[in-house]
């Protein structure tokens, strides 16, 4: 009696967690799983989305692998990842250290920072292309007025039109991240720096041994939202340059859109979509086993 | 057993459920020969989407039998909901798209057969619609439009900055070889920082009207043949007249590199470019700016004097039963009648389709500019009745334009590749 009682309380317990989790389960189920499951079986078809999809089995894989469109838009992601990750990680850092000090005007800078991130990417993208416009664009103009003007856009030039989507990637998401590292610097208790001071430890001293280990849990977390962020780069290169010039800035999910909604080719697509997302897994689980090791508690 | 009040509750929404989902379904024929109600999507939404409804408008209240609900989308939006709606079959049963665009469809069922309409002289006679804009929608065989807009792509320029540059107004260019003698007045680097103020030309490589297509069929070349059988971007007269262009961008910066169809129209648009060329859509937005230009056909080159012609079909979807084709045939023919046509030159400026107008109808200018006998009968669509249109300009030709433009490669070597895919996309069709 006594256990059964208990199993009823927990069953009850459970029953409740159950119908709490119960939305978010079934939206999880219609909108992450099912598109998931659905994208790799698609990946083993062909499929035009206008006509049932026919079983090609490996065929899209062994297409991908041979297919220069493919390799030149996973070595434009990789490029993107590897400079728009640490750039962005390491000047959120900076930013979130600096704006940890008092100083007037501390709450208007910290907002001014933030604010980009909640603006909408395609409005930011377009104000970018309107600034880097060769003919009226504020970027030209100051160029131009210390004689340096550009004879082509910067969105014109494969280099700079590459340059230009990593410079709006960091400044439209550094707020994000700066926010994240400076809950993680108030976090750390002032004693810890006063010890390192009273040890005559230097400035760079503290930053190495107290403020990076005790910022593992957010440099990992960062890290990771960070790179999953870079591989999947779509807004800003789709309005800002469509993955042009010559596909320069095309990157695997501008051509997955490509080639899936323009050219009705949703299986070939889904197979690109299932390498990114192996890409992604790879690469964070690498980060979570590194920043793993070397994560300190105190 | 009385009903309970939970089951009075769900009877009563179980009956305005199948009400809702009655009043939802399409409107289409009903099975006595009652009134049709065809719905209808079409992209234009700039300044000739009034003249259009006008049309719909007057077509609605004309006659009893059939009603067009016709709904303006932006041209992106709509191949992707109509995508989408396709597959559920809950699309439009009347759809406007580019006769380039159709095959896409076409191919995989889509979209059904227009032959009926041009076959029965009943609904009109269709030998009065200019030849050009009715074959665009053919695919395999097959006609599956009846043509909403024909857009020749003609040579604007403005006469106030030919006037400042010394040059006679009233006399644009006519040939290649008169352009690059104009390069020099036309050109004005007011700073000598080797960046022009001022441009010869405007021309967009992406996101445009296909004007360095046009380049290479009056070069001798072109992307693909005629007949959509055979790439041509590596014939030696494609690579030659692509060379030519290209060379006189690098070396004469006759146009700004990397400029989009939308850059190349705001250049123009603010003086900075004297000469640019474009469809009869422009047309409106230069005279509310007060610009000083004419439009005449694009500049000959040494192989001819093509006019690439634009041009937008209206389709039926796969599923319409016999009533509803007959509705959209009547529709139709509603739309190229001497009186539509008129009422759509004039609110537009586009040209009217039919060949037979008469003198007086069409009384906007630019429509008469644009819907001259002499251009009508030279329109020459591009990559109309090829499976692979998108692919081939947008993932092929476009990126070996820009490579060549930007000088990251050379036309000898981009174009032949390029070809050599185009031809894969044609015969894997």
């Amino acid at each position: 009696m006594r256990f059964g009682s208990v199993h009823t309380v927990a069953g009850r317990q459970a029953r409740a967690a159950w119908m709490f989790l119960a939305p978010g389960l079934l939206l999880l189920t219609l909108f992450t799983a099912w598109p998931l499951v659905r994208t790799a079986y698609l990946s083993f078809t062909e499929y035009s989305l206008l006509t049932p999809p026919e079983w090609v089995g490996l065929e899209n894989y062994r297409a991908l692998l041979g297919d220069d469109q493919v390799t030149n838009a996973f070595q434009n992601t990789v490029l993107y990842a590897a400079v728009v990750t640490p750039v962005t990680i390491a000047l959120a850092l900076a930013l979130a250290m600096a704006l940890n000090a008092r100083f007037f005007g501390r709450g208007i800078v910290r907002t001014a920072v933030f604010v980009p991130f909640v603006v909408s990417l395609a409005v930011v993208s377009i104000a970018f292309r309107f600034l880097l416009d060769p003919n009226y664009g504020l970027v030209t103009h100051w160029l131009s007025a210390v004689g340096l003007a550009p004879t082509q856009g910067a969105l014109a030039q494969p280099g700079t039109a590459m340059a230009a989507v990593m410079a709006v990637g960091v400044w439209k998401n550094v707020g994000f991240y700066m926010v994240m590292f400076l809950a993680g610097l108030q976090s750390i208790p002032s004693d810890l720096y006063e010890a390192a001071q009273l040890d005559g430890a230097s400035r760079l001293q503290k930053f190495r041994a107290v403020t990076l280990p005790l910022l593992s849990n957010q440099t990992m977390l960062v890290s990771i939202l960070a790179a999953i962020a870079s591989f999947q780069v779509f807004d800003q290169i789709k309005v800002m340059t469509n993955g042009g010039p010559a596909m320069s800035t095309e990157t695997l999910v501008v051509l997955v859109n490509r080639v899936g909604i323009s050219n009705l080719e949703f299986g070939y697509g889904s197979a690109v979509s299932v390498v990114l997302l192996l890409l992604i897994l790879a690469f964070s689980l690498v980060q979570y086993l590194y920043f793993g090791r070397r994560q300190v508690r105190y | 057993m009385r009903p309970t009040r939970r089951t009075c509750i769900a009877a009563g929404a179980a009956l305005a459920l199948t009400a809702g989902l009655a009043a939802c379904s399409d409107g289409g024929s009903t099975d006595d020969g009652g009134p049709v109600t065809l719905t209808m999507w079409h992209g234009l939404t700039g300044p000739d989407g009034p003249a259009f409804q006008e049309v719909v408008d007057n077509f609605n209240d004309s006659q009893d039998e059939v009603t067009i609900e016709a709904e303006a989308l932006p041209w992106d939006s709509l191949y992707q909901q109509f995508l989408t709606a396709a597959t559920s079959d809950d699309g439009p049963d009347l759809v406007a798209m580019s006769a380039s665009r159709l095959p896409q469809y076409a191919e995989r069922g889509v979209l059904g057969s227009t032959d009926e309409f041009y076959a029965d002289d009943t609904y009109m006679d269709t030998s009065v619609l200019a030849e050009g804009a009715v074959q665009a929608s053919v695919y395999d065989g097959v006609n599956y439009g009846v043509p909403l807009n024909l857009g020749p792509v003609l040579m604007y320029w403005n006469k106030a900055l030919f006037e400042e540059a010394g040059l006679d107004p009233e006399a644009p260019p006519t040939t290649w070889a008169e352009f690059e003698e104009m390069i020099p007045d036309l050109t004005v680097d007011e700073n000598s920082d080797g960046t022009p103020e001022q441009y010869p030309l405007a021309m967009g490589d992406h996101s445009t009207v296909p004007v360095f297509p046009s380049f290479l069929w009056n070069g001798g070349g072109g992307v693909v043949s005629d007949d959509g059988t055979t790439a041509m971007l590596g014939d030696p007269a494609s690579v030659a007249a692509a060379e030519h262009w290209v060379g006189l961008v690098q070396e004469e910066q006759i146009t700004p590199v990397g400029m989009s169809g939308a850059d190349s129209d705001q250049l123009f648009q603010a003086e900075l470019a004297a000469i640019t060329i474009n469809g009869p859509w422009m047309t409106a937005g230069l005279t509310e700016a007060g610009l000083d230009f004419d439009v005449t056909v694009p500049m000959a080159g040494p192989e001819g004097q093509s006019i690439l012609g634009d041009v937008v079909s209206m389709t039926i979807a796969q599923r319409l039963d016999e009533d509803q084709k007959d509705a959209a045939y009547k529709f139709f023919a509603y739309w190229e009648s001497v009186e539509s046509q008129a009422t759509w030159a004039n609110g537009s400026g586009f040209p009217a389709i039919r060949t037979d107008m008469p003198e007086d109808a069409v009384t906007n200018e630019w429509a008469a500019v644009f819907g001259a006998p002499e251009i009508l009968e030279n329109v020459r669509p591009y990559l109309t009745g090829v499976t692979g249109s998108g692919e081939i300009n947008e993932d092929i030709f476009t990126p070996a334009l820009q490579s060549a433009l930007n000088g990251t490669g050379e036309v000898a070597d981009l174009f032949p590749a390029a070809g050599e895919d185009i031809q894969a996309v044609i015969d894997d069709a």
